[in-house]
């Protein structure tokens, strides 16, 4: 059986005007297995955003293939995006919506029957505790709740796939943490899950497999352990490292 | 302090530069020239046509006159056996009608009154009137000289004969021929008005706001997005056009009637209902294809402010043809049926007259079709480059225009579906 997410040899190349050509990506293989968080780990300007962007179809590979669910990224996007949810602090929501109608929109576009939109609304509302402020504005929400209602939006349609890119960036530590364990919770509903960090501690803490990503190549990927017993040092940040130096 | 760092950061935005500062120093020249011409092209156009006039009993002695309106190339001597109902019918323009003068200016030999019959709701023939008035003074000037200085006695004195002028427009036709006037220019304020900020907020705005990656991600093609996004735009220009419009009619009475004075108390200001289907048509082509422009326009811009600076000058450059649409004499011809914005407007002010010129309404609304078309051709081209609809491009669409369409560079990343 095929894995959720199969990526061969997937490249992308940008032209900018000051750098000229800029390979962001070069050529990265990997697979997620369903059911498991699958953690990109890199620094800034790595290649996780434009890995990401490209698996969630917003950008074009220039190269390679990339299958979500058996569809292809290139030929079939619109059912692409009709099985993933993508969530990066540069997705935001409508200020002018209110958190109900922010749900219901993105249940809708995205595809979920029409008959239980309702009560999928309701669900999320329950579950991410917005229930006091789901009729008011977005734009008056606090941080936290935009935060939750940002979430509710991305499974509003109840996709097998998430996609997280960065999604603690710019949050407190408590609602980071809030947010890793949502992430854990749908990991246990059974979804699968691509996530990018910079952060050590969270790729620790919730990836299941790590793809070490550095200069748009991937150097390593795979399960903690399996990385400790290669590299033979315990901390993830000394894996980083040992394995970014290493190519350099 | 605030207001210093919004200046400070303005200044160093190149669009807003360009579009703020360098495009009004120059542009406000180039289009004064642009106008200066535009009315000469006009002025041209109403000069080209000749007064087709009725003279009714010239005494014999002024045949002076006649031959100096027989010579006049824009004035065309004509009989007919009913002046008044060929004037209603447009075949001619003016009846000239001399008769003896009365009392104490019926001393002098073969003095006269003179009444003008004209249609006031024709600009033709209100022109012919302005034409007759000045050529018969000039007349009169001469000939009570010559008359005076043979009794001795100065011009002034012999002052005794009048110029009548007589209006057989009704007052619903003079309501339409003013509404005809200053609809179109509000017809295409408005709607531009409409346009500009729903074309800014759905481009730039979303840009702002980080929600664009978010639509992005949705499960529909970019062409829905973009064609939802143009509807859009497009029906609050229409709905911004048509309700301003409505409301203009009904209000016209009160705001002009005061202005008009006795005149304007009887004028009836009312579209004829069957011109009402014509005017929404091309009052929706019209949204379409400056909502197309605006939205591209837009489209290139990142934040709000940029976008109103890029935009800006098409919304000045859908506004100028207002101008020439107050010349008197001004009719829909073939020429201005091709010129875009332009002919919707003289297509809409007669409408609004109910002078209908079906061939003309034709090549109008085809040569519209064709500017929203090719509209949509260029959108379609540019939603091609990926760096564009991720809003990373930076530059705006005349550098977009000259770097990649004319100099056919390839979208990088291949088509967008």
């Amino acid at each position: 059986m095929n894995e959720p997410v199969v990526v061969r040899n997937l490249a992308k190349t940008f032209y900018d005007e000051a750098r000229g050509e800029v390979r962001a990506v070069q050529g990265i293989d990997f697979e997620c297995r369903a059911g498991e968080i699958f953690g990109l780990l890199g620094a800034n300007g790595a290649g996780k955003t434009t890995t990401l962007r490209m698996l969630s179809t917003i950008l074009t590979p220039t190269s390679g293939s990339a299958e979500i669910l058996g569809y292809d990224v290139v030929a079939d996007p619109a059912a692409v995006r009709k099985s993933l949810g993508f969530y990066s602090a540069s997705t935001a929501l409508y200020p002018r919506l209110t958190a109900r109608e922010t749900i219901e929109f993105f249940a809708r576009i995205n595809q979920y029957p029409g008959e239980k939109v309702r009560e999928r609304v309701d669900y999320l509302i329950e579950r991410f505790g917005i229930a006091q402020y789901a009729n008011a504005r977005v734009d008056k929400l606090s941080t936290g709740m935009k935060q939750k209602v940002s979430i509710a939006r991305t499974v509003a349609h109840d996709p097998p796939l998430l996609i997280f890119d960065e999604p603690t960036v710019g949050l407190d530590v408590l609602n980071a943490l809030e947010m890793q364990e949502v992430i854990k919770e749908f990991r246990a509903h059974g979804k699968t899950i691509v996530f990018s960090t910079h952060i050590m501690s969270e790729a620790e803490k919730l990836c299941d497999r790590i793809a070490i990503i550095h200069d748009g190549k991937i150097l390593a990927c795979n399960t903690l352990e399996n990385l400790r017993r290669v590299t033979g040092v315990h901390y993830l940040e000394d894996i980083f490292v040992n394995y970014v130096r290493g190519q350099g | 302090m605030l207001y210093a760092r919004e200046l400070r950061s303005a200044l160093r935005e190149r669009n807003i530069v360009v579009n703020s500062i360098l495009l009004p120093v120059f542009l406000y020249p180039i289009l004064l020239w642009l106008i200066y011409t535009g009315i000469s092209f006009v002025g041209g156009q109403t000069e080209g046509f000749s007064s087709r006039v009725v003279l009714k009993g010239l005494p014999a002695q002024h045949s002076i006159l006649k031959a100096d309106l027989e010579r006049d190339k824009q004035i065309e001597l004509k009989d007919s056996a009913n002046p008044t109902a060929d004037i209603r019918d447009g075949k001619i323009d003016l009846l000239a009608e001399f008769t003896p003068a009365q009392g104490l200016a019926a001393s002098l030999p073969g003095n006269f009154h003179v009444q003008l019959t004209y249609d006031g709701s024709k600009d033709r023939s209100s022109i012919a009137r302005g034409r007759l008035t000045e050529k018969i003074r000039r007349y009169s000037d001469v000939y009570l000289d010559a008359e005076a200085k043979k009794l001795g006695l100065s011009s002034a004195q012999l002052q005794q004969y009048w110029i009548e002028g007589r209006n057989m427009a009704t007052s619903r036709q003079m309501g339409q021929f003013i509404l005809g006037l200053m609809l179109p220019m509000f017809l295409i304020i408005m709607l531009s008005v409409g346009c500009m900020y729903p074309a800014i907020d759905s481009t730039a705005g979303e840009r702002e706001k980080s929600t664009w990656e978010t639509l992005m991600t949705v499960a529909t093609s970019r062409r829905n997005i973009v064609i939802a996004k143009y509807l859009y735009v497009a029906t609050m220009a229409t709905a911004a056009a048509i309700l301003n419009l409505s409301a203009m009619v009904f209000s016209m009475k009160a705001i002009l009637a005061p202005l008009l004075g006795a005149r304007g108390e009887g004028f009836t200001f009312q579209i004829p209902l069957r011109s009402i289907p014509l005017i929404l048509l091309v009052t929706v082509l019209l949204a379409l294809f400056i909502a197309a422009g605006m939205m591209i326009l837009a489209s290139f811009a990142r934040t709000f402010k940029e976008g109103q600076g890029m935009v800006s000058p098409l919304y000045i450059a859908t506004i100028v043809p207002v101008m020439f649409l107050q010349v008197p004499g001004l009719e829909l011809t073939p020429t201005l049926a091709l010129v875009p914005i332009v002919n919707v407007a003289m297509v809409f002010r007669e409408a609004v007259a109910g002078i209908y010129r079906w061939p003309l309404i034709g090549i109008t609304i085809a040569v519209e079709l064709f500017c929203v078309a090719l509209s949509l051709w260029l959108a379609t081209v540019i939603l091609r480059y990926e760096d564009f609809m991720l809003g990373t491009y930076g530059g705006s669409f005349g550098k977009f225009l000259k770097e990649r369409l004319l100099a056919r560079k390839a979208p990088l990343g291949g088509e967008r579906k």
